[in-house]
């Protein structure tokens, strides 16, 4: 009986992924995409940004400052400092979670977990406004162009906590 | 039914080698071995402590990653707040896990899966105050049956056989008992939506199990009434309720008269939200109950408040009290009593003494002896200052232990604020000057835009030693607890809009929109958002300086403190220094002490000759890439003696135990970016 639960387990899965992972064309595939992942990261190094050089703008902050209220506000507190276990979204603890991170990991947890009652309530527009806001109220600059919705875009945004001394 | 129950998401058998190691009976009687953790701490007196020594000081940094499980799948969706501690009996550990609190068994030696368990409880887990993976579970066995026992976010005790991970039919209704039932008291609204539910592990001593209770957070309530936290003794074996203790008295039972104007009747909460303690020899279990209804404001439940924040001894058949001893009168900041009381059998002036030591938000650690309730130093009542918010009733005097002294931050003055140069001093002053400001006890105040914003405390809500609590070693008679050193909260009131609350007066600050605040794990769906308001101009100001914390450091400490004298032995920074300290452009250059981290969720493990703590934030150093240390203390000296990385913080407190003469350590990691996972480390085979 075990053996058997074991064995239809092994069945059901490993003919699929066995079979994508293990095909000489899925090797290459896997291979050309790590190869082309590499490059990006190695071209994207040179013009990569930081949320201190205006990643978003204050129109879309003051859309994303509504959005907040009514979203989040309700655990994150309207100073965004959290309580009672809902993370802060303001001061140390915050910025040690994001530091040395990109914008796009902070997206990425947003879409995957918040609003935590009704997940999927928000559209990626409606994710970045209120990531507008977020480094807006953490006192990251505005600038001329907002913060875009594709998590890929964001990943090439590094999140620094302090502001880098000018060169 | 409500319930759809969806047993065994996936069920391996546990083969041959579990039944080679059935447990030893001793006696009818079965007990855990030191080797083990068969308790949430450790043991039912809550230590913490194993005397194992395989890991020490000399190899502790050479420590490798045996397994570790990523929590990601046991739920519908990812979990950033793994607080668990496993259990570990005869080489299978156990744990609860994911955003549906799962609970996994998994061979203890190579983290295989052994099987989950799962329960789909639909609108009534979704609408239960504390959601997530929660702290864990009990583990009861005769010597011959092995059982596991949790309760779900929907307020279910659930009875697994602890080798197949399927329910125990002849424990309550099919392996469950329905805790919304049965209580004393009929939960408002309804089953479904019903306020309570509780987050903790539960407890089994000598065949009963005792179970707690919790609700949301407290600061902002909709209604002075709520639901009651009772707690409750059911019989292991069947599920029938044994007894029930009102924590917060029916008419005519000691303690009403504490409630005026029959506050009693309709003030909820007061529950046991954390773990509770027992004494098997001496039949006694000790509770640590919570603040009542309202955090911040008792103006609808004047007078005392018994059992709120009180330590509560009763018999562990009949759940008759024994004796109990109110830490805080007339609760008003959120004190609670957060954390296990700790048992400890010390010798005070030559004598024995059987003690419980109880750790505290507000960092006093309470020594009583546990059989008779009195205190081993004595506390005096000392006047506290008396505040000016309408309709509260205050008390005159709070209890204040004469030893040991505080361990950890419980006021704040000017001179607790950051001062590394005197222009940070000077803007955290400029922020200090908006709070009413003063020692322990000085009372929440109203927040006013043209006056002071609220009263600026710390060692309350988040303050001192919160759930994950101390530890104790019992050889040496010294408690190691955590604190945060400089959770600063600011508590200011503002008289709450009839839609919003019936309650006078709510958490809250000038200016801001009045509404009511949820925590983490609480279904936003069941209660809909008040709409949002024109801001009249918030006079909020954020508590830190550029992200420096307003507080002097250390921002959080580990203290050791010894039972049989009452004195703290050492007391070190734990956490390494936040990026956001070392990297700030002003402090370049300036020697700075480890300033710790101000987190409030850090559990510490006591073994042979160490104290096993981790970071509770994310660094970046030249010693190590992004990510928190597991570090560990000479335990006599608190001097650092080794450190392991882990890619995330710690956010439940580390545990061990040994099998096949390896010893390994557990510990919960999470937060941020990083979804819950549970870590195995131990020392890498001899080549």
């Amino acid at each position: 009986m075990v053996k058997e639960e074991k064995r239809r387990v092994r069945d059901r899965w490993l003919p699929r992924w066995g079979a994508a992972v293990l095909h000489p064309y899925g090797i290459l595939c896997a291979i050309c995409f790590v190869v082309v992942l590499v490059a990006r990261a190695q071209e994207a190094a040179p013009t990569s940004r930081s949320v201190w050089d205006g990643v978003y703008t204050e129109e879309q902050a003051k859309r994303g400052e509504e959005l907040y209220r009514k979203e989040c506000a309700s655990c994150h507190g309207d100073s965004l400092v959290g309580g009672g276990g809902a993370a802060p979204l303001t001061g140390g603890t915050f910025l040690s979670n994001w530091n040395g991170l990109t914008v796009g990991d902070l997206f990425d947890r947003i879409r995957k977990t918040m609003p935590q009652g009704s997940l999927g309530k928000l559209t990626k527009q409606q994710d970045a406004d209120i990531l507008a806001y977020l480094l807006s109220f953490n006192k990251f600059p505005a600038g001329k162009t907002e913060l875009q919705k594709q998590v890929e875009f964001l990943r090439e945004i590094r999140f620094e906590a302090t502001k880098p001394e000018a060169k | 039914m409500f319930l759809r129950n969806t047993i065994g998401l996936v069920r391996f058998c546990v083969i041959g080698s579990v039944f080679a190691m059935l447990p030893i009976v001793v006696g009818a009687q079965w007990k855990a071995k030191d080797t083990e953790w068969a308790s949430y701490g450790a043991d039912l007196a809550a230590t913490r402590y194993r005397p194992l020594d395989q890991i020490n000081a000399a190899n502790f940094s050479d420590l490798e990653i045996a397994w570790r499980i990523k929590t990601d799948n046991f739920g519908n969706r990812p979990e950033y707040k793994l607080e668990g501690t496993p259990l570990m009996v005869n080489g299978v550990l156990y744990a609860t896990a994911g955003s549906r609190r799962a609970v996994i068994a998994l061979d203890a030696v190579t983290g295989e899966l052994l099987w989950v368990h799962g329960e789909h409880e639909g609108a009534r887990g979704g609408a239960a105050p504390r959601q997530l993976s929660g702290r864990g579970l009990a583990y009861w066995s005769d010597g011959k049956e092995e059982r596991i026992l949790y309760v779900t976010p929907g307020y279910q005790l659930i009875c697994l056989d602890a080798k197949t991970g399927m329910r125990v039919p002849g424990f309550g209704n099919k392996g469950a008992v329905d805790l919304k039932l049965n209580d004393d008291q009929e939960i408002f609204p309804d089953l479904t939506t019903g306020e309570i539910g509780i987050q903790s592990a539960p407890v089994v001593a000598k065949d009963t199990v005792i179970v707690g209770a919790a609700f949301r957070e407290g600061m902002t309530p909709k209604s002075m009434r709520n639901n009651k936290g009772y707690v409750r003794g059911f019989d292991v074996r069947t599920g029938k309720r044994l007894w029930i203790f009102h924590t917060i008295p029916k008419k005519g039972e000691f303690g009403y008269d504490t409630w005026l104007n029959g506050s009693a009747e309709y003030t909820g909460n007061t529950g046991v939200w954390t773990q509770v303690t027992v004494d098997e020899e001496l039949g006694l279990v000790y509770l640590p109950v919570e603040s009542p209804t309202n955090d911040f404001y008792g103006g609808h439940r004047p007078g005392n408040n018994l059992f709120g924040e009180t330590l509560v001894c009763v018999d562990l058949k009949t759940g008759q009290r024994k004796w109990h001893y109110q830490l805080v009168h007339h609760p008003m900041w959120d004190m609670d009593i957060s954390s296990a009381p700790i048992l400890a059998d010390i010798t005070v002036d030559g004598k024995p003494v059987k003690a419980v030591a109880q750790p505290s938000k507000q960092g006093f650690l309470y020594v009583f002896d546990r059989v008779t309730g009195k205190p081993v130093w004595p506390f005096e009542e000392k006047e506290v200052e008396v505040g000016t918010v309408p309709g509260e009733w205050y008390s005159p005097t709070q209890p204040i232990p004469s030893k040991p002294p505080a361990y950890s931050r419980n006021g704040v003055s000017l001179d607790d604020l950051v001062d590394f140069t005197p222009e940070i001093n000077a803007r955290a002053k400029a922020i200090a000057s908006k709070y009413h400001l003063g020692p322990v006890y000085t009372p929440p105040s109203e927040s006013k835009i043209d006056g002071t914003l609220g009263t600026l405390t710390v060692g309350t809500a988040s303050g001192g030693t919160n759930w994950p609590g101390g530890s104790y070693d019992p050889e040496t008679h010294i408690v190691y607890a955590f604190a945060c050193n400089a959770c600063a909260e600011p508590i200011g009131l503002v008289r709450a809009p009839k839609e919003v609350s019936d309650m006078n007066y709510i958490a809250g600050t000038a200016g801001e929109e009045v509404k009511i605040l949820r925590g983490p794990g609480e279904n936003a769906g069941a209660d809909s958002p008040v709409p949002p308001k024109k801001r009249t101009g918030s006079g909020y100001v954020p508590l830190n300086v550029d992200g420096l914390p307003l507080l002097k450091p250390p921002y959080g400490t580990i203290s050791a403190i010894n039972l049989d004298k009452g004195e703290i032995v050492w007391q070190i920074a734990h956490g390494e220094t936040p990026d956001v300290v070392r990297n700030y452009p002003a402090l370049k250059g300036m020697n700075i002490p480890r300033t710790g981290q101000e987190t409030y969720n850090i559990g510490t493990l006591v073994t042979k000759t160490l104290v096993i703590a981790g970071d509770g934030q994310i660094t970046t150093t030249s010693d190590h890439p992004r990510g928190a240390m597991l570090r560990a203390y000479d335990k006599k000296t608190g001097k650092e003696v080794g450190a392991v990385y882990m890619p995330a913080p710690q956010s439940g407190s580390p545990m061990t135990y040994m099998v096949n003469g390896k010893q390994y350590i557990v510990v919960a990691v999470s937060g941020g970016a990083y979804s819950g996972e549970y870590i195995a480390y131990s020392l890498p085979s001899a080549e």
